[in-house]
């Protein structure tokens, strides 16, 4: 397809007409499940909040508690209506998402010393993988919670994800690095190079913070392509930066594009993800007000669609049936002092917006 | 006794409990512990007991850009904005801090935390001042830092050495703004990157005959520009140059090579433990107040990945400088304290950041005249909000100069004939801080 004909088939419209989910807490992730019935969110409040999206309006239902923290991480077991999530006190649930009642099948309290950044399931389901703020990627058998394999990493780890062909994984961490493993030998492979998204300020500024990092990992379909998520030449304090994307060929490991977006005083790229068209659909969160969406083919030298009507996006997740998407966004502004709303204080809250394609006339698109 | 400032009249440069050490015993000492080399730059140890038994001192740790309490000193874990991180256990029972600070967490039973501070400035421009100066009563002057003020207050310790530096990144010199109103002189003397001022030592082609000559002939230049000015400005001037004389006889003080592997290795290598070693090693020497800074704490983006880069650059050096000060058995008389020009707020933006919040925020201090392994006020469970006394920073200032010993006969200052108090008068001393 054309940018053009791309362009007429995904371009987002936000209106008043979208289907809306307001939440009162804000949120890191929304994703459709696998099956596509259910919206599953998770973020500030350490419980995971799903709502059944098959009738006119989303219906909410139970909330999975028992988590700590924030629940940053989680993923679908792609065969089972299981649900892998993490928190950031080191705890690593599997649950029974469908069901009516909470159903946790089982937790491990301390999967890690502290923040569990990442979490992904492999493709035939029966591995999980986590890491966070301790030097160790640690793999686990989804039936039961068992401990597999440990494999030692040299930096805390910000994002994990397995090859599509289930022997690989990579993980991004807050140097820019993205390694990848053979899981069979436990075994670094080859590093490829995000550096741009990282910055040594006692570096470059004399200043003393690290800033940035590979926050998200995802493949395509066929395990071809490679995409990263973060900042370009992030800075500390307000964590001004580009937001960026960027993609890699998997068998040379060489960068085919990168994608920023936005200005330089903008935020993070949250979420990026290949579409089975080809192209990838990034969101972004600046300045509280700021941030885009947007779609863009790595062949392209630039985005086909992109929108700033969708600001403070952190996650985004194509239904299965390949005909909308659920964007989430965080709402909560910024500013010093006291801020009281109503004689309260207010704190942040999420919205997740479905969002209608045009003309995706294609159905059953799964999602990545 | 009032102290007298700015007037032309002054009769004299220093008032003579400000030199209350000959500068012949300063050079002796000097020279004694540039022998001890091998001791790691430790002063004469007959100095250090001196100091122990007379002299009270000042560190003096300044976050600039506010680190966020809810990541420090008063942890809400599992709360609307507690953040993702836990509360781990300290040295104290039933006293938690913020997971990023394992180390200080070790050192709880050396100081104490005020979790119930309540200021009011929300912004740099203003607050940095405001805090430094102890927010007094507008009187229509500018009040001195605090590392001025105890310049003022106390002087040298017996040593002699200047009372007030700075360990700071960037460049250093002398800083007369901290001064306020009072004489120039008592600004800071700031150590840009902890190394020495430049140009500090003679150059090899002047003989030190030449020099003193040299002394000699721009001291008479002074006195005879002072005869019809006034006399503060000269005082300034002369006290540089007094005060580079001083540091040139310790200069073992900026050789790194002194420092022990172990020392640089315990407090981070990192600009902050090396700055915040420096400032033992001037405590160490004698020097009455030290201010060790830190910039960029202004995490109003990415909060708490950025509190993952910089607290445990503060953890690790702060906890080691407690450590030491007790094993040298200095504690007793050194005043310790962590602070910044305000909070952050506990709502996190969509930013992920924390902007700034003086309504309820935290401030650490141990050592001399403060209790140890104490919490004083608290916030709510959320954290938003002080749950009991608020205490405003003129409360801290009399707080500290009580510790200090400031005796009650300075509690003002004589700025040409205005009395100033040495700090707000409608607040007093936290009693429950006081040992």
């Amino acid at each position: 397809m054309t940018p053009e004909e791309l362009l007429k088939r995904y371009e987002l419209k936000p209106s008043g007409e979208n289907t809306l989910i307001n939440y009162e807490r804000q949120l890191w992730q929304a994703r459709y499940s696998p099956c596509g019935q259910f919206l599953i969110a998770c973020g500030y409040d350490a419980t995971i909040q799903r709502w059944d999206m098959t009738g006119e309006e989303p219906q909410p239902m139970k909330p999975l508690t028992g988590h700590n923290g924030w629940v940053p991480a989680m993923d679908f077991q792609p065969e089972t209506k299981h649900l892998l999530t993490a928190d950031s006190w080191g705890k690593l649930t599997c649950w029974s998402y469908e069901d009516e009642e909470p159903n946790a099948l089982w937790s491990t309290e301390d999967a890690h010393d502290g923040w569990i950044r990442a979490l992904a399931v492999s493709p035939n389901g029966r591995t999980v993988v986590t890491g966070g703020n301790g030097s160790v990627v640690r793999l686990w058998s989804t039936d039961d919670g068992r401990k597999l394999k440990e494999l030692p990493h040299p930096h805390r780890v910000f994002s994990l994800k397995f090859h599509p062909d289930g022997k690989s994984l990579v993980s991004g961490d807050l140097e820019g690095v993205i390694r990848h493993w053979d899981i069979e030998k436990s075994k670094e492979v080859r590093q490829l190079n995000a550096e741009v998204l990282y910055n040594d300020e006692a570096e470059t500024k004399g200043r003393i913070q690290q800033c940035g990092g590979v926050r998200q990992l995802e493949f395509d379909a066929d395990g071809k392509r490679l995409v990263c998520g973060g900042q370009k030449e992030p800075a500390g304090g307000f964590a001004t930066g580009t937001p960026c994307v960027i993609v890699f060929d998997w068998e040379t490991g060489e960068q085919i594009r990168e994608m920023p977006m936005g200005g330089t005083q903008d935020g993070f790229s949250y979420d990026a993800r290949f579409h089975p068209d080809g192209f990838v659909m990034a969101t972004s969160s600046a300045f509280p007000g700021k941030g885009h969406v947007w779609f863009w083919r790595p062949e392209d030298d630039k985005e086909f669609f992109s929108s700033n009507r969708l600001p403070n996006g952190r996650s985004l997740s194509l239904h299965p049936d390949g005909k909308r998407i659920a964007h989430l966004t965080s709402d909560s502004r910024n500013g010093n002092g006291r801020m009281l709303k109503d004689g309260e204080y207010a704190g942040g809250t999420a919205v997740i917006r479905v969002l209608d394609f045009p003309e995706a006339s294609e159905p059953s698109a799964e999602e990545m | 006794m009032k102290q007298s400032e700015t007037t032309i009249e002054r009769p004299q440069l220093c008032v003579p409990r400000e030199h209350a050490v000959s500068r012949r015993r300063l050079l002796g000492s000097a020279a004694a512990a540039a022998g001890v080399g091998g001791l790691g730059g430790l002063l004469e140890p007959a100095v250090a007991e001196e100091l122990k038994r007379n002299d009270k001192q000042v560190v003096f740790v300044w976050l600039d850009g506010g680190i966020s309490q809810l990541e420090s000193w008063d942890p809400k874990p599992n709360t609307q904005f507690g953040g993702p991180y836990r509360a781990i256990p300290t040295s104290v029972p039933g006293i938690h801090l913020g997971e990023l600070m394992p180390h200080t967490a070790r050192q709880m039973h050396h100081m104490s935390i005020l979790r119930s501070v309540h200021t009011q400035d929300n912004s740099h421009s203003a607050g940095v001042g405001r805090i430094n100066r102890g927010d007094p009563k507008n009187r229509g002057v500018v009040y001195p830092y605090l590392g001025s003020a105890v310049a003022k207050l106390l002087g040298p310790t017996s040593t002699g050495l200047p009372p007030y530096c700075w360990v700071k990144p960037y460049s250093g010199g002398f800083k007369t703004s901290d001064a306020g109103f009072l004489p120039a002189k008592y600004g800071a003397l700031a150590f840009g990157d902890a190394k020495a001022p430049e140009n500090l030592l003679l150059n090899e082609s002047i003989s030190l005959e030449e020099n003193e000559a040299r002394n000699d002939l721009r001291k008479m230049f002074n006195r005879r520009f002072t005869q019809d000015r006034r006399k503060d400005w000269a005082d300034a001037n002369s006290y540089v140059f007094d005060v580079a004389d001083t540091l040139m006889q310790r200069m073992d003080l900026f050789d790194e090579s002194k420092i022990p592997e172990h020392d640089k290795d315990r407090y981070g290598r990192h600009a902050l433990g090396r700055h915040m070693l420096m400032g033992r090693r001037l405590i160490e020497a004698g020097v009455r107040f030290v201010k060790v800074n830190s910039y960029h704490w202004d995490s109003h983006g990415d909060n708490f990945n950025a509190c993952e880069s910089l607290i445990p650059q503060f953890d690790q050096p702060f906890a080691a400088l407690l450590e030491d000060l007790d094993d040298r058995g200095m504690l007793d008389n050194v005043l310790v304290i962590a602070i910044s020009e305000f909070g952050r707020t506990p709502k996190i933006n969509s930013h992920v950041g924390r902007d700034h919040w003086p309504e309820a925020w935290s401030v650490a201090m141990g050592g001399g005249g403060i209790k140890r392994g104490h919490v004083v006020g608290k916030t709510n469970k959320l954290g938003t909000f002080v749950d009991s006394e608020e205490y405003d920073i003129g409360h801290l200032f009399h707080t500290w100069f009580r510790a200090l010993d400031v005796p009650e006969d300075l509690m003002e200052y004589d700025n040409a004939g205005q009395p100033l108090p040495i700090a707000h008068d409608d607040c007093s001393a936290i009693e429950d801080l006081l040992v």
